[in-house]
């Protein structure tokens, strides 16, 4: 037991808030309003903001609720960065900027705004109610409350780490995909789903994928890994979105979808050659026709400067390819049988 | 605006059970949830410890009755023993819906839901998923009602009951996003809104929102509060935030010290220990804080919870939120140092009075959840008996409620009325004579209540605090409000916030001063002894003619006696 | 001379040869051999991890288990080759289990997953072991203070667990080196944003949208040209540059350069040895 280290060394200094305001009513464009104030070393942004608000401009709005990091209200964009106001400490937020003392305080991106810091939190819910996120029970409502199902150790630690997730919105507000559109499932979104999807005790599995993998859903994510990089309850959200790509692969198989068939070519290629072949990806992944379409004015300044992709027969394997091959097919036979026991 | 059949106020856990129940008990009603927050924002995602319930899976030899015995001794007799039976003979069939419904519980080496030890219980019976458990279910209660499209009304401030006599006509509420006061006319009112202990402001562990709103307007319109007065002080709130360490701290082994380096619950609870009920806990931090073995500091003094013991593997599976919550809020990881706690108001076992079935006395308005007193709480509530309680009330309130709807007229609420409300509004947002500044009004509230009607209640400090309280209520008539904007005006929010709370606090105060004897969480040094002959009873504080009145109920007694409470 | 097992990425192989040749040129002089890895696989991209997250240990374990056989360093020319090659060895670092499966396999081929080589960032090795004052000494053509934005790409960067060399939110080994060749780097707020590229065959629209914020801000910003690690990112803002521009209505263009390029003009050679005019837009 460790002897208390009580450093109480209660030291301020001024920091300036500068804070997005826009009210409809009477405002034609946003604009920032700063206010600085003195800060003491531990004080959180949602203290501060509170502060603010209650001596110097109470009509500043934000939402804000139980100030300990579990309710998920007060996500806000802090110097660019979406998180939680209330765990968010003022002096480690300057000490990660570049601006000594200036703390820049917006709404959350990626949502409609509504006042201020508060943005409108239905479109991400109405995803949530498209994309099935419930336990559809394979228990029927009448026989529920007798007996529990057994889940083992090993299940509960496969949603665990998920049903960590407030819906702060915070990955939603990063997402780069759903910046260019606003369609986009959402990485909370695709979190859930995977969640749901691992749960031994929900029927509707195949059904969720089945939506998951249409357009605008987890085939569209472009791996940047933003979400996950700020995700308040350190979730591995990109975990959850490969893990739904896995399942959609196994359950509907490897020509499914664009996106499916975009990645299975890449195991073919490389059990083929140890090498991407380039040239056809886009065919495989999309077809003929949409290459043609697409690609062919970008393939002709591409073959002018003798940038193309080899063709495949030109597509030079990895030195030593034929032992590679051998390893990688026992290695498909020990996922086989895997796949047998698992099913069992 | 087409009237409800039911309009559910507040989509914490028992809202939303009660939401699910009503529809599954007549599919063909009309029901709303209003919340002044997303559901999935309640008060119920805080809570960490568990939900207890007789399932008998850690413990073979764990009953119901046990379970019933524990929660009428923690309650030190107050509560309604007819009330207990239905909770705790309700709980093992209701964590098993939750169960099948997706619920993540943890679990235990044969799979089934694991169990473990809590305050004042005889038996391991508090059900749990790490220590996020009110969080998930919460986020599983709000997945379902999605499924089952119930209809929100979300960041909707509820103002007021729109009365006829002795009937209630539905609810009168604001909406958030426009500003505009709405009239949601309807059969019954479920209030489900949550507690007040956030009245105690800075030395409270409570959401900034949980500030009684639905028992402000229930009292306002005449329904009696019941036992207001019962307070409980968690013992281990963090020293700088008063934010909740969980009771699972000590559930999984750990320690409180003092100063001296002694587990000083030896002295207080031989046998229990740190699992003493919270009262009993709280008031032991207390006495070691006033009699000087407190750690100081300028935050204020306190006491060490030390979990260094327990190991990083055990604190990083099963404390995993605590430990994020000590580092970011204390700065400290509980793996390498103790944490720094002090009791802090956590729950309020006092609300509106209700039946077993949580009617109240006014026809059409129904009670569950932390805002109701059945009373299975009586004077003390056990940790892990508030989840259970908002799921068991909150599905009984759904249940009756949508059966009873059928026997009421249905009934509109007069634009007279509303334009009275919007009126009524529009006059305190005036700025001429107001210059009060809520801020202040709010932390003075704080102050007076942490301090006269705290932990160690005394006539003389009750005498000033029900004073103190008068005095702010007339300061409130002059408070200015800054925003005057008509959407999302935060600012009117917590105004009206704050008048709730201090319609409240007067109710707690007088209640405490009244109440001579020392019962569960309410301690009086000048009355240090449980005095049953005078005192077993409720305390009722009803409004009369705007004026509070207070009166007495009595307590259901059933098969256990009056004994003395010993841990 | 500091040597270095290096792995022959796929789009270096076949659309952006400039990349590996340019290094060719000058690794000399910076004093660091690249002995390449010819015996290397493709390492599944941002796809194989969930096709198969088996074979994906077992075909990056044989990438890394080839450098370690040399008792050498794993360097990596293209971000999401160092992402998930990285991401493979955490997981085989993590999992005895599977670092065993894995080893039953490689050890027909004589090759043994130990965990001994670093995979590391050929931009880390110019940051830290090279270093910039060596750097700055051997300059022979500074870049003329070139106003230069930084286009790091995501993979070498997030997740930051897998990454860790920058700080994601506020990067800077990049800006560093383009000092140190006499650049002047620019307050390029995407430099730590997506170009979109591992979505241009399934989700064209989107990312076509994704790199054209990039571009433009860039030129907005007055910048001579965007330089990037990443020859997944150069074709994203090159190769689909006319494209993406088109799409987004602006009728402009900038140059996009590789790291490899970038060091290699700045130490004195020129365009045509760099491969720089096989770049779409010029």
């Amino acid at each position: 037991m460790t002897v208390p280290t009580d450093q109480h060394n209660e030291l301020k200094k001024d920091v300036t808030f500068s804070i997005f305001r826009f009210n409809p009513q009477v405002d034609s464009k946003p604009y920032f309003d700063d206010y600085t104030i003195p800060v003491e070393r531990g004080i959180t942004v949602l203290r501060a903001l509170n502060y603010i608000k209650e001596h110097i401009d109470a009509s500043i709005s934000f939402r804000a609720f139980c100030q300990a990091g579990i309710c998920g209200s007060c996500a806000m964009r802090i110097n660019g960065l979406s998180q939680l106001a209330c765990t968010a400490q003022v002096w480690e937020v300057l000490a990660n900027s570049r601006e000594e003392a200036l703390i820049r305080i917006e709404p959350l991106r990626n949502l409609p705004l509504i006042k201020d810091l508060i943005v409108d939190m239905d479109p991400l819910v109405d995803k949530m109610k498209r994309y099935s996120n419930w336990v559809d029970s394979t228990m029927p409502e009448a026989s529920m409350g007798k007996k529990e199902f057994l889940i083992s150790e090993g299940e509960f630690l496969r949603y665990d780490k998920a049903t960590d997730c407030i819906l702060c919105a915070s990955c939603v507000s990063e997402c780069t995909i759903l910046r260019a559109n606003k369609a986009y499932v959402s990485p909370a979104v695709l979190l859930k789903s995977y969640r749901m999807n691992v749960d031994s005790r929900d029927a509707i599995h195949g059904q969720r994928l089945a939506e998951l993998v249409k357009d605008n859903g987890v085939w569209d994510c472009t791996h940047c890994y933003r979400c996950q990089e700020s995700c308040v309850k350190t979730i591995p959200i990109m975990d959850a979105i490969h893990g739904i790509r896995e399942d959609a692969i196994e359950l509907r198989g490897l020509k499914d979808t664009s996106g499916a068939k975009h990645a299975e070519a890449f195991m073919s290629d490389i059990e083929k050659k140890g090498k991407l072949i380039e040239a056809t990806l886009p065919i495989r992944t999309n077809g003929v026709f949409w290459t043609v379409q697409n690609l062919l004015p970008m393939a002709v300044k591409m073959i002018m400067k003798r940038r193309t992709p080899p063709p495949p027969p030109l597509v030079k394997s990895a030195k030593g390819i034929k032992i590679f091959r051998g390893l990688f097919r026992e290695m498909t036979e020990h996922v086989k049988q895997d796949h047998k026991s698992h099913k069992k | 605006m087409k009237p409800f059949d039911i309009v559910i106020v507040g989509g914490g856990g028992a809202g939303l059970y009660a939401a699910m129940e009503a529809m599954k008990t007549n599919p063909a009603l009309n029901i709303a949830v209003l919340s002044k927050v997303y559901p999935n924002r309640s008060h119920t995602s805080a809570a960490q410890g568990g939900a207890n319930a007789a399932l008998g899976n850690k413990a073979k030899d764990d009953t119901v009755e046990m379970h019933i015995f524990d929660t009428i001794k923690g309650s030190d007799y107050l509560a309604d023993q007819d009330a207990v039976d239905i909770l705790c003979s309700e709980a093992p069939k209701i964590i098993r819906e939750l169960e099948n419904m997706g619920t993540p519980w943890s679990r235990l080496d044969d799979n089934t839901i694991a169990q473990r030890p809590f305050g004042g219980a005889g038996r391991p019976r508090c059900c749990y998923c790490a220590d996020k458990t009110g969080h998930t279910i919460l986020q599983t209660l709000y997945e379902q009602c999605l499924k089952k499209g119930v209809i929100f009304f979300n960041e909707y401030f509820a103002l007021s009951l729109s009365v006829n006599g002795s009937r209630s006509r539905g609810l009168i509420a604001m909406n958030m996003k426009t500003g505009r006061i709405e009239a949601f006319p309807a059969k019954a009112v479920i209030f489900a809104t949550g507690g007040y202990a956030k009245m105690y402001w800075n030395r409270s562990s409570n959401a900034a929102g949980n500030t009684g709103d639905g028992q402000a307007i229930a009292y306002r319109a005449g329904i009696p509060m019941k036992d207001m007065e019962f307070v409980q002080f968690h013992p281990t709130g963090l020293r700088k935030s008063g934010l909740l360490v969980t009771e699972g701290a000590r559930g999984e082994g750990g320690y409180l010290i003092n100063k001296d380096g002694e587990r000083f619950m030896a002295r207080y609870a031989k046998e229990k220990m740190e699992l003493g009920p919270r009262d009993l806990v709280s008031r032991s931090l207390e006495t070691e804080i006033l009699e000087g073995r407190g750690f100081d500091s300028p935050a204020g003094k306190y006491l060490h919870l030390d979990l260094t013991h327990l190991g990083a593997d055990l604190i990083k599976s099963r404390l995993p939120q605590i430990r994020e919550m000590c580092m970011q809020f204390e700065g400290v990881d509980p793996i390498e140092e103790p944490i720094p706690v002090r009791p802090t108001a956590h729950y309020s076992m006092g609300g509106i009075d209700t039946d077993n079935f949580t009617r109240t006395v006014m026809e059409g308005v129904y009670a569950a959840g932390e805002c109701a007193s059945v009373s299975v709480h009586g004077a003390n509530r056990l940790g892990g008996n508030s989840l259970l309680d908002i799921l068991v009330f909150g599905r009984i309130a759904g249940h009756t409620a949508a059966e009873e709807v059928g026997k009421f007229a249905s009934s509109t609420i007069s634009e007279a009325e509303l334009k009275e409300q919007t009126d009524a509004i529009r006059g305190s947002m005036d700025s001429s004579g107001h210059y009060e500044r809520y801020g202040e009004l709010r932390e003075d509230l704080g102050q007076t209540l942490a301090l006269n009607v705290g932990i160690f209640r005394e006539a003389s400090l009750l005498k000033k605090g029900i004073q103190d309280i008068a005095e702010l209520k007339e300061r409130f008539k002059k408070v200015r409000v800054f925003d005057s904007s008509d959407v999302f005006n935060t600012n009117l929010m917590q105004v009206l916030e704050l008048k709730n709370m201090l319609d409240l606090a007067e109710t707690v105060a007088a209640g405490a001063s009244a109440r001579e004897e020392s019962r569960g969480s309410h301690t009086r040094v000048d009355f240090p002894v449980r005095d049953d002959a005078k005192w077993h009873k409720h305390t009722m504080a009803t409004l009369v003619d705007g004026h509070l009145s207070l009166g007495e109920k009595p307590v259901t007694m059933g098969r256990y006696e009056l004994q003395e409470r010993i841990y | 001379m500091k040597r270095y097992a290096y792995y022959l990425s796929c789009i270096n192989e076949s659309m952006t040869k400039e990349v590996d040749r340019s290094i060719d040129l000058w690794q000399k002089d910076l004093g660091i051999e690249l002995v390449k890895l010819h015996e290397g696989t493709c390492c599944g991209g941002s796809n194989l991890d969930y096709v198969s997250p088996k074979h994906f240990a077992l075909v990056n374990a044989r990438n890394i288990a080839l450098a370690e056989k040399l008792g050498l360093d794993l360097i990596v020319s293209c971000n999401t080759c160092l992402m998930t090659i990285r991401s493979a060895k955490k997981k085989l670092d993590e999992s005895p289990e599977l670092k065993k499966e894995v080893n039953d396999l490689l050890k027909k081929e004589g090759l043994e997953y130990r965990g001994t080589s670093e995979v590391r960032h050929l931009l880390w090795v110019l940051i830290d072991d090279v270093g910039l004052d060596t750097i700055r000494q051997k300059v022979k053509v500074p870049l003329k203070n070139y106003r230069i934005a930084p286009f790091y790409g995501c993979h070498i960067l997030r997740p930051s667990t897998v990454l860790g060399h920058d700080n994601p939110r506020d990067p800077s080994s990049l800006d560093q080196l383009i000092e140190a060749l006499g650049g002047q780097t620019l307050p390029y707020n995407h430099k730590n944003r997506c170009c979109g590229f591992h979505t241009l065959l399934v989700a064209e629209q989107e990312s076509l949208n994704v790199a054209a914020e990039a571009l433009n801000e860039a030129m907005d910003l007055k910048a001579d040209f965007i330089v990037t690690p990443c020859p997944l990112c150069h074709t994203s803002l090159d190769g689909y540059q006319e494209k993406a521009l088109k799409h987004a209505g602006v009728a402009r263009s900038i140059p996009v350069f590789h790291i490899s390029e970038m060091v290699g003009l700045a130490l004195g050679y020129n365009a045509k040895q760099l491969g720089i005019k096989r770049h779409i837009v010029s």
